[in-house]
């Protein structure tokens, strides 16, 4: 599904461009002091539909970066580029660099796998295994070999499900089915999973989309709270979420990066008039 | 029309009175029309379940009382001498000694026959499987020699029919194929309440025979267990293993564009066409035997692959790509995404292709012709490579033969084949639900 989605999406466009020419350049500071992941000049194509244009930006490390942008803006498709989920499409090809420690992920000696575990990721749909939920999250340090014994990976289990935000509602149930919880529940079960692998970075695309408002609560304190440790992408179409969660925040329009800054500054006094449009709600 | 005024522009939608009159007025006949419908698909099921009961009435008829056959009881002297003349019970030694005689003189006895003529006709009341009968007692009851046992044999196949009623008395003698005398005989070992209706142990252990009265299934039956063994063990881990690789590994371009259409033109093979290949390549190239359970299993997995990978296909396709993305998300490899997550999500999906194409396997015969499985074979085979014959073959063999008897026999094993099938199936069934997860 995920992946018509954002084929999808790469090859809509939006005609309501209100007569406003997206700058060549991005409006804003692409680059911070302390970048996790830099990307340079990123171009990313479904077969012959250019999905993202020449597009550079820093990831900032222990922060919490917000991608927003109208349907089909390409947001969700640069964040799959970020620990290379895109490679499952066929059709897509990245061009560009992408920077994790000055190493190009792209390159053609990277591995996939340790990648990703060093970049976990959060899907829009959850998407727990019809498995246990103790199997869910014991399920990445198992095949990545991170528990030396039994107990460790049950105190491994805990902790992920702790730091989820999820151990004391399920800590009794275990060996219950995953599937079976609430869908915010099922949202901090992925997160959880995702955590027990011990990534670097945590990418989001669209977490609460399917969630309602007390779930979605939740799930953005404990993005607050995951930011200490962990440096975190989300997409999201809610302009309030990226406003109450990040610390930096990217606005995307046609496959292109119109303007990036401080959260609490673009929302304030957005630079380009059709960031300005998108936030005020004129469109998207 | 009623409020629009007639200067007014004529709008193309009409008011909602209108409308509404409209659709008052076409509702009859859209609810005839689904009435019809519904006629339709009730007198289908109607003439489906008519046929489904007939075919079923007809065979179990036939087929139960196969499942019986006529006994006669006889006081049998196991004379040590007559029967094992070299005294070690060795097979040879029993085959030299005159099982058949004791069991005509036991049978004469009882009827108190003499003479050559009435020897003759009494004489073949009884099986010709009788002696070996007696041998088979002898072997398991040794203790028993040199005292008098009533045992039960089985009587001529003509004889049952008679008895059944299928030759009439009223029939000139010279057209029945059973005479006067041997009515006579029937007559007075039925007054003197010998004559037993029962189970027939022939049917179930016995195997192909040209005699009505001594063939049965087992041969066919373990014949077919081999074949399938051989079939399901070839075709169900090379048809998953080509699901998923083309499903999850194989690049999507011309090339396996043209495998997966050979592989649906494939299933559409008639099956006689798999049996000419499996006789060309296995028999005449490997020089492999023929009429061998391996060979037919052989050529039955190459006609259920395609089957099996088609369903297989199918299933992989509907494991939802959100578990994978989950799976590789957090970095499981690709084979580790396939086999930790989508293997067993799809494994229902994929067994119930594989019944499909187990059950087709199991009622397949022309492709078996073709490699020589419709030999006539007594010895039940023992392994693979053993002669043998399955149960379609089976019944094909035996529907071809005159004898009455083999009419119900015929029909019998159908009866059991369509109960191998329905085991087949619920054992699927209950595997299938019990791997079967939500998600």
């Amino acid at each position: 599904m995920s992946h018509n989605k954002a084929q999808i999406r790469g090859a809509a466009s939006v005609d309501n461009f209100n007569g406003i020419e997206p700058p060549m350049d991005t409006v804003g500071n692409i680059r911070v002091n302390n970048a996790r992941i830099m990307c340079n000049n990123v171009f990313v194509h479904y077969s012959d539909k250019r999905a993202i244009d020449n597009l550079s930006l820093d990831i900032e490390a222990q922060k919490v970066t917000a991608f927003i942008g109208p349907s089909g803006c390409g947001k969700s498709t640069f964040l799959r580029c970020l620990n290379r989920m895109n490679d499952t499409i066929a059709t897509c090809s990245v061009t560009g660099e992408i920077l994790l420690d000055n190493q190009d992920i792209y390159a053609p000696e990277i591995d996939v796998v340790p990648l990703r575990a060093r970049i976990g990721m959060v899907f829009q749909k959850a998407n727990p295994f019809p498995k246990s939920i103790f199997d869910n999250v014991a399920y990445g340090p198992k095949i990545h070999g991170l528990a030396e014994s039994k107990s460790h990976l049950e105190n491994q289990v805990e902790e992920a499900l702790r730091r989820a935000g999820l151990w004391e509602e399920v800590k009794d149930r275990l060996d219950q089915p995953g599937t079976g919880l609430s869908g915010g529940q099922q949202q901090r079960l992925c997160i959880a999973r995702t955590i027990a692998v011990s990534p670097e970075i945590i990418l989001m695309d669209e977490p609460c989309s399917a969630l309602d408002p007390i779930a979605t609560a939740k799930i953005e304190e404990l993005i607050e709270e995951l930011s200490e440790k962990y440096t975190i992408v989300i997409v999201t179409h809610s302009m309030q979420q990226a406003a109450r969660v990040s610390h930096r925040t990217a606005y995307f329009h046609l496959g292109r990066l119109i303007e990036v800054g401080a959260t609490k500054e673009l929302f304030t006094s957005p630079h380009h008039k059709l960031t300005e449009n998108y936030i005020t709600g004129r469109f998207g | 029309m009623t409020n629009t005024p007639d200067n007014a522009p004529k709008s193309a939608i009409l008011s909602p009175q209108d409308a509404e009159a409209r659709v008052r007025a076409s509702m009859a006949t859209r609810r005839n029309r689904e009435t019809r419908f519904r006629m339709w698909g009730i007198a289908a099921i109607a003439l489906s379940m008519c046929f489904l009961v007939t075919l079923f009435g007809t065979i179990m008829s036939k087929g139960i009382p196969g499942f019986f056959q006529y006994y006669v009881t006889l006081d049998v002297t196991l004379d040590r001498e007559r029967l094992d003349p070299a005294g070690d019970l060795s097979d040879q030694s029993l085959f030299d000694g005159d099982a058949r005689g004791l069991v005509r003189d036991a049978l004469f006895s009882t009827l108190q026959v003499s003479g050559r003529s009435n020897r003759k006709a009494a004489g073949k009341l009884i099986s010709l499987g009788s002696d070996e009968r007696l041998r088979d007692y002898v072997r398991t009851h040794p203790e028993q020699l040199d005292s008098e046992q009533s045992l039960k044999f089985a009587l001529d196949d003509d004889v049952d029919s008679f008895l059944r009623g299928f030759i009439s008395r009223d029939t000139p003698e010279s057209d029945r194929r059973i005479n006067d005398k041997a009515i006579g005989f029937i007559d007075q070992l039925q007054e003197a309440g010998l004559i037993s209706y029962e189970i027939s142990d022939y049917l179930f252990f016995g195997s192909a025979s040209r005699n009505a009265e001594m063939a049965g299934i087992k041969g066919a039956f373990i014949g077919s267990i081999l074949t399938l063994a051989v079939c399901l063990s070839l075709a169900f881990p090379i048809g998953i293993a080509s699901a998923l690789y083309l499903e999850e590994f194989a690049p999507k371009n011309r090339l396996t564009e043209i495998i997966e259409i050979n592989i649906n033109n494939l299933a559409a093979v008639p099956s006689v066409v798999f049996g000419i290949l499996g006789l060309a390549i296995f028999i005449n190239i490997f020089g492999l035997p023929r009429s061998i359970p391996l060979i037919g299993g052989m050529v039955l997995a190459l006609m259920t692959l395609p089957t099996i990978i088609i369903s297989s296909r199918a299933a992989i396709r509907a494991v939802p790509p959100s578990i994978r993305d989950g799976a590789l998300g957090i970095g499981a490899s690709k084979m580790q995404t396939t086999f930790h997550h989508v293997l067993p999500l799809a494994l229902p999906g994929m067994l119930t292709g594989t019944i499909i194409g187990m059950a087709q396997a199991l009622g397949e015969t022309a492709p078996l012709l073709m490699i020589g499985m419709v030999a006539f074979i007594v010895d039940i085979p023992g392994s693979i490579t053993d002669p043998g014959t399955v149960l379609p073959v089976q019944i094909f063999m035996w529907a071809d033969f005159a004898e009455r008897m083999f009419i119900q026999k015929t029909s019998s094993a159908i009866m059991v084949l369509l109960a191998f099938l329905v085991v087949m199936n619920s054992f699927a069934v209950w595997l299938r639900k019990k791997l079967e997860r939500r998600w």
